[in-house]
């Protein structure tokens, strides 16, 4: 049964001048999982997300999303080829209603023509009731079905993040990227945010998260990747990277090595 | 062709001070200010006003144009600059362009619609090398720019004070958190950034008349020959100035006068479809 | 929908302003007034929802009213002259639309304005077509086939009804998902991209509908006012087309037609103080973007909010 990992990575490299920010990166993220990247800071997770995702592009690499090279594509093309993201900060759109926010997302894949728009035609009006049946699926999701009306600048902190989550959810994505959800959360808010992913994944989702918060990290993934000044320094189960003595060393050594 | 050379230059020097003083202001505090060119056209008239409506003698007139134009820019700053900290950009646009209006307007209420003419303050024949003809004035306008840049590099990086400005310049708050006088930077830095432009005013009347609507194009030829020379950077706005000023001349003599205007816009365009971000890249993009 | 009330008493009382004045003059001014907040409707889409600053608008008014002119008085049916004007406007937005796209604040309000310029110096130059400085007068006036408005008042009810269309398209717009991308490709463009929004597409888009907008105002002002000249559509007017969209409210539709008919029967009603005029217009909107960045549109719902609150 060997499928074809939903997101294959070879070679991933990327330059900030004379910073070598990920260096040849190879990763395969198998279909229907939790994989975690963690890592010290500074060693190019969000960088790598970026790659993926297509919001600032490596240097030179191959990605494939289900087979498809996805290198060099703008992020809306990779946003409709079914892989979403939320950000380190939010990135809501404050200017829209909760209930927008996750439409904008919704109508993913329907770009729309301007002429139905002006006509409001039948065809329009569907579209429209398509839409927003679906973005309140997501909300209801994440659990903020009641929310939908209000401003989203309105909502407090950890609820916005759960809302750039319902946004990505009604993109209907094969992948979701996560880059550090939990920052910022109470212990409370994280345990929510543990099942919203444990849900997720139970619909068939596969996730990569990125995250600081080791015991989120352990008790959700299925594996983990540990990155270090731009390098896969170990890989594999939540237990063995536990173990490993570079992931220790690149976490305590750190401590060592800056000033 | 050599006068054209020449004039072209001269043109430069005053596009350039223009930018350098637009500069001036928006490496400290990173505004584009819209109103440059109205500050050029008030040095102009004050300087008008003291050496022909009372008769100052050039001299005096001059340092008595430039203690106003200090005075001004701090009260710019009060008025633009503090009530404006923090507002996203497009807003500070239209502020600094409302203040150029309201500017621009009180000089027609002081000094009426028509062009006055200001003396330079150098007298003398022209110099006169293979066929082309470079007047007194003309000289004057390399000199002082010669000598302002020079002022403005050993003030930024020998004096304690330049350094402080740089500092505040690259970052505001921790500046403020090391206890540099912040808000007394940036004062100096619209003061003089005022100062550079009625300089250029007094240097353009002699040439052109001076009228109160002169400021508009005047201004939007500073931001041009910015974003030609990279923005933010001192150098390249001497060399952007000067590279406009011969291309206006050039272009006006061969192509056409009436779309005199226009060449500094088309030069900017291309520029910027080439090197979207600017020659040096520009702050205001999103991070991801 | 407590909207609906003051809304309708509102469309009455527009309507009933020629019952209390026959004033000619007013009467203009109100045309005048509401061109202008066609304009800025066109303004709002590119500038107000998807966050791309655009001094160019007065161009592309311009660009309206000069078509219609001289291909009127050259003897082109009036009916076409719309059609003509879209085209030219679109094609003019493309030019405009393409290189600015990946510009941002500053440079892309320096291209606009540049844009306006390079437009208006055409106009001004190219005399023996738009008449130089002088503009063109007589312009033939609305005529679709043999139906023509007479005196300023039949015209205040068409172009009512022609605003009254605009704002028809703006809502369904703003109610759909490219109003919705619009404005989140402003809040974070970023974002938007990961959400599946394509930018680029949007904000050409947005260009071109504010173009069209002003090149449709720009036809009907050519045959209203039956006289253009370059000083209408000139870089000041763009910054009063600016500062209209920011006095009634950026991003609000409502507040686009407030901005624009304050803003437009201001300078009339106080034409005694001169030129200080202008100077205290100046000092309104610093006054204005510090104190009410939303506009007037906010400072209503900002007393609604104050008489909501049960303190």
């Amino acid at each position: 049964m060997s499928e074809r990992p939903i997101i294959a990575a070879r070679g991933v490299t990327r330059r900030f001048g004379g910073l070598l920010a990920l260096d040849s990166i190879d990763l395969d993220i198998p279909r229907g999982i939790v994989q975690a990247i963690i890592g010290p800071n500074g060693s190019g997770k969000t960088t790598l997300l970026n790659a993926l995702s297509g919001a600032s592009h490596a240097d030179a690499g191959s990605i494939r999303i289900d087979g498809t090279e996805v290198f060099g594509l703008r992020p809306h093309r990779i946003a409709r080829l079914g892989l979403a993201r939320t950000f380190q900060t939010i990135r809501i759109f404050t200017n829209l209603s909760v209930l927008e926010n996750v439409e904008v997302a919704a109508a993913c894949n329907r770009p729309g023509s301007l002429f139905d728009v002006v006509m409001a035609n039948a065809r329009q009006r569907s579209g429209e009731a398509e839409i927003e049946r679906s973005a309140r699926e997501a909300l209801e999701i994440v659990g903020l079905g009641g929310r939908a009306d209000d401003r989203a600048a309105q909502l407090p902190y950890a609820q916005q993040r759960l809302l750039e989550i319902a946004r990505a959810l009604a993109a209907k994505p094969d992948v979701l990227l996560l880059d550090e959800p939990a920052a910022g959360m109470n212990m409370t808010e994280s345990m929510t945010l543990l099942d919203t992913i444990a849900k997720l994944k139970a619909r068939g989702l596969t996730i990569l998260l990125v995250e600081h918060n080791v015991r989120l990290v352990m008790g959700i993934s299925d594996r983990v990747a540990v990155l270090d000044f731009g390098r896969k320094i170990a890989e594999g189960t939540p237990v063995e990277v536990q173990r490993n003595p570079h992931v220790i060393e690149a976490y305590l050594g750190r401590r060592h090595r800056h000033a | 062709m050599g006068q054209l050379v020449v004039n072209g230059l001269a043109l430069g020097s005053i596009y350039a001070l223009v930018a350098l003083g637009l500069l001036l202001i928006f490496n400290t505090v990173q505004i584009v200010n819209f109103a440059q060119g109205q500050l050029l056209m008030l040095g102009a008239f004050i300087g008008i006003t003291g050496a022909v409506t009372h008769e100052l003698p050039v001299a005096v007139a001059w340092a008595v144009t430039m203690l106003a134009m200090a005075l001004i820019g701090v009260v710019f700053m009060v008025l633009v600059y503090f009530p404006l900290r923090g507002r996203p950009p497009f807003l500070v646009i239209l502020t600094t362009i409302a203040m150029g209006i309201v500017l621009e307007n009180l000089a027609l209420i002081i000094w009426g619609p028509l062009p006055v003419s200001l003396p330079s303050p150098v007298h003398g024949a022209p110099l006169r090398f293979f066929g082309v003809v470079i007047s007194m004035h003309q000289l004057f306008i390399f000199g002082t720019l010669a000598v302002i840049l020079l002022l403005q590099f050993l003030m930024l990086n020998k004096t304690r004070f330049g350094i402080l400005m740089q500092a505040t310049a690259q970052d505001l708050h921790t500046a403020r958190l090391v206890g540099i006088p912040v808000n007394r930077t940036i004062a100096v830095a619209f003061a003089f950034g005022a100062m550079l432009s009625g300089i250029a005013g007094l240097l353009v009347a002699p040439i052109f008349l001076a009228e109160p609507t002169m400021g508009g194009s005047l201004g939007l030829k500073g931001f041009v020959v910015s974003v030609i020379g990279g923005f933010g950077n001192l150098p390249g706005a001497v060399i952007g100035g000067l590279f406009l000023g011969l291309i206006e001349t050039f272009g006006a003599r061969y192509i056409s006068s009436n779309f005199r205007d226009a060449y500094a816009f088309i030069v900017m365009i291309a520029v910027l479809v080439a090197w979207p971000r600017g020659l040096f890249g520009e702050k205001s993009s999103e991070k991801v | 929908m407590n909207n609906r009330i003051p809304l309708a008493l509102g469309a009455i009382a527009v309507l009933a302003i020629p019952l209390a004045t026959h004033d000619g003059y007013i009467i203009q001014l109100l045309n005048i007034a509401i061109l202008n907040a066609i304009v800025v409707l066109g303004l709002n889409f590119a500038t107000g929802w998807t966050g791309q600053i655009n001094f160019g608008q007065a161009a592309f008014y311009g660009l309206g009213a000069y078509t219609t002119a001289i291909a009127t008085k050259a003897g082109v049916p009036w009916i076409a002259t719309p059609f003509l004007s879209v085209v030219i406007v679109t094609a003019a937005s493309l030019v405009l639309g393409l290189p600015t796209l990946r510009l941002r604040t500053y440079y892309l309000a320096m291209t606009t304005i540049g844009f306006g310029e390079i437009i208006r110096l055409i106009i001004v130059h190219w005399e023996p077509v738009t008449g130089g400085t002088s503009g063109l007068r007589a312009i033939p006036g609305i005529s679709v086939f043999g139906l023509a408005p007479q005196g300023q008042i039949q015209h205040y009810y068409l172009l009512i009804a022609v605003l009254a269309l605009a704002v028809l398209v703006a809502v369904r717009i703003r109610q759909s998902s490219l109003g919705r991308a619009m404005i989140a490709t402003k809040d974070s463009e970023i974002a938007a991209e990961q959400s599946g929004v394509d930018t680029t597409r949007i904000k050409l888009l947005a260009f071109m509908i504010g173009a069209i907008y002003a090149g449709l105002a720009g036809c009907l002002y050519a045959s209203s006012i039956r006289f253009i000249s370059p000083d209408s559509f000139s870089g000041t007017q763009a910054v009063l087309l600016m500062t209209m969209l920011i006095v009634g409210g950026m991003g609000s539709i409502a507040g686009c037609i407030i901005g624009a008919v304050v803003l437009t029967i201001l300078p009339e009603a106080l034409r005694f103080m001169g030129q200080w005029y202008l100077v205290l217009y100046g000092l309104g909107v610093i006054a204005v973007i510090v104190m009410a960045p939303g506009g007037l549109a906010s400072v209503a719902s900002m007393i609604r909010m104050r008489q909501a609150s049960p303190r």
